[in-house]
């Protein structure tokens, strides 16, 4: 939120570089911003257009758990505190007639013709703070991800866990939340088809309705789950490295799980438990001491599921020497930390070298330089961290362009 | 004249906290980000280990 409000901070969201030249302590740099068709001087984010927008779509935010209006804004406390019409889906953008916004708007933010900006700065470093990207967990088919309802990635559980998520903290299954939603359009759907006299429709729909009662009521919250670590990292497959965080992402996801539900039973599916930074371990201790939660070393096989929605998973316990099926009411998947698909375009851009993970490459003696004087690098840019240690980077990554700018580039030289 | 401004491209927790550094210095800072809102993917966490505090 500081970051909004610091006098010495330009704030550029929606936004990406697109044009590079120049070299330490005068880089040459064109920034394109996207139109948000929202006046960002006149918006105050009361969220009036959101109300009464008529089109809904699947929020990616959530991942699809809930929806958000076509005008929208990615999460309450969202910097800038501004909304934004998605021209994929506004019935304006897309040639059609509607305009609710611009009405119900009464700081006349809305510009239907807001054109896109380009912006040139001259800076003396760089910092490449570009993240990462969850390993998309369909390469593995043998998890069922994106097939089985109730296989979720490690995010999609936060969300789900979240007091500000699509379920308000409730740990409901992504079938159940899925099911809500479709019989909330059920009613609809057996009218229409009722008036078009459709009796075959009708029955075919009433039929759904009835399962999906059952199902909703039924498995409404999950109580039994499966976390499974390593889902692309550490597999010679995919990526060779360790995620570094997806252990101890686990454990705190099944830590608050048990803090939301008492009857919660969780069971971490592990090669290695990395618990490696200061009160990790300890942390790992508790969640069994306190949270009961139940650590299996062992990697999972394959997930399958039952008629009711609900996963199994076959694994080898390798400390009992079993093979062993498991049904749960939800697994989660811890995926693996990857470098973001816009990186190379970027690296190349500003001819930055990569790594062959496709992390920006750094000297172990150098961490957060890059091959390019002036640019620097830090957080999950440069290779998966967690929080403490992206900060801390960030932190070291700031002082070198400080450095960098305050010397007009002659500290690089040394 | 080399400028004293810098840019950071990615407005997730390593970059905010890279501009709020260079910001406090008294330096320019221009933070670029290809989202809506910064915050990336920290913003989509719910608590975070080891002390279940919350993050925004």
């Amino acid at each position: 939120m500081d970051v909004g409000r610091h006098p010495n901070i330009n704030l550029l969201a929606y936004s990406e570089v697109t044009e590079f030249s120049g070299e330490v302590g005068d880089f040459k740099v064109k920034v394109h911003s996207r139109p948000r068709y929202v006046d960002s001087s006149k918006c105050t984010a009361c969220g009036a257009c959101a109300e009464k927008c008529p089109t809904k779509v699947p929020n990616e935010f959530n991942f699809g758990l809930d929806q958000r209006k076509a005008i929208y804004k990615d999460y309450a406390q969202g910097i800038p505190s501004m909304f934004t019409i998605d021209p994929e889906y506004c019935k304006v953008m897309k040639g059609g007639k509607c305009g609710v916004c611009a009405k119900v708007c009464q700081a006349k933010a809305i510009d239907y013709e807001q054109q896109p900006t380009d912006l040139e700065l001259n800076v003396g470093a760089i910092i490449v703070s570009t993240g990462y990207e969850l390993f998309d967990a369909t390469q593995i088919p043998e998890y069922g991800y994106g097939k089985l309802p109730n296989v979720i990635s490690s995010l999609e559980m936060e969300r789900l866990l979240s007091a500000g998520g699509p379920t308000k903290g409730h740990l409901s299954r992504p079938s159940v939340v899925h099911g809500e939603q479709r019989l909330k359009e059920l009613p609809k759907l057996i009218k229409r088809a009722e008036k078009a006299e459709k009796l075959e429709e009708v029955a075919a729909l009433q039929e759904e309705t009835k399962r999906l009662e059952h199902q909703v009521h039924t498995y409404h919250t999950a109580k039994k789950l499966g976390f499974i670590q390593c889902v692309g990292s550490r597999d010679f497959r995919f990526h060779k490295y360790c995620s570094s965080y997806c252990c101890m992402h686990a454990i705190k996801e099944a830590i608050i799980a048990k803090e939301h539900e008492r009857e919660t039973e969780s069971f971490v599916f592990y090669m290695d438990l990395r618990t490696v930074g200061k009160g990790f371990e300890e942390y790992k201790v508790r969640g069994a001491d306190v949270s009961g939660l139940k650590y299996i070393r062992g990697r999972v096989a394959e997930i399958t599921q039952d008629e009711n929605l609900n996963p199994i998973v076959h694994y080898e316990d390798t400390e009992q020497r079993k093979v062993v099926s498991m049904k749960l009411d939800m697994v989660i998947l811890a995926n693996a930390c990857s470098a973001p698909k816009g990186t190379t375009a970027l690296a190349n851009l500003l001819g930055v070298e990569l790594e062959e993970n496709n992390f920006v490459k750094t000297d172990p003696s150098n961490p957060l330089d890059t091959n390019i004087p002036g640019i620097f690098t830090c957080g999950c840019a440069q290779g998966p961290l967690d929080i403490p240690e992206s900060v801390a980077q960030a932190s070291s990554a700031a002082a070198r362009a400080a450095e960098t700018v305050l010397s007009g580039g002659r500290a690089l030289a040394v | 004249m080399a400028s004293q401004e810098v840019l950071i491209i990615g407005g997730g927790i390593a970059g905010m906290q890279a501009a709020l550094d260079l910001g406090n210095m008294g330096l320019k800072v221009h933070l670029v980000e290809k989202n809506p809102s910064i915050g990336g993917k920290m913003a989509q966490l719910d608590k975070t280990f080891p002390t279940n505090d919350c993050t925004i």
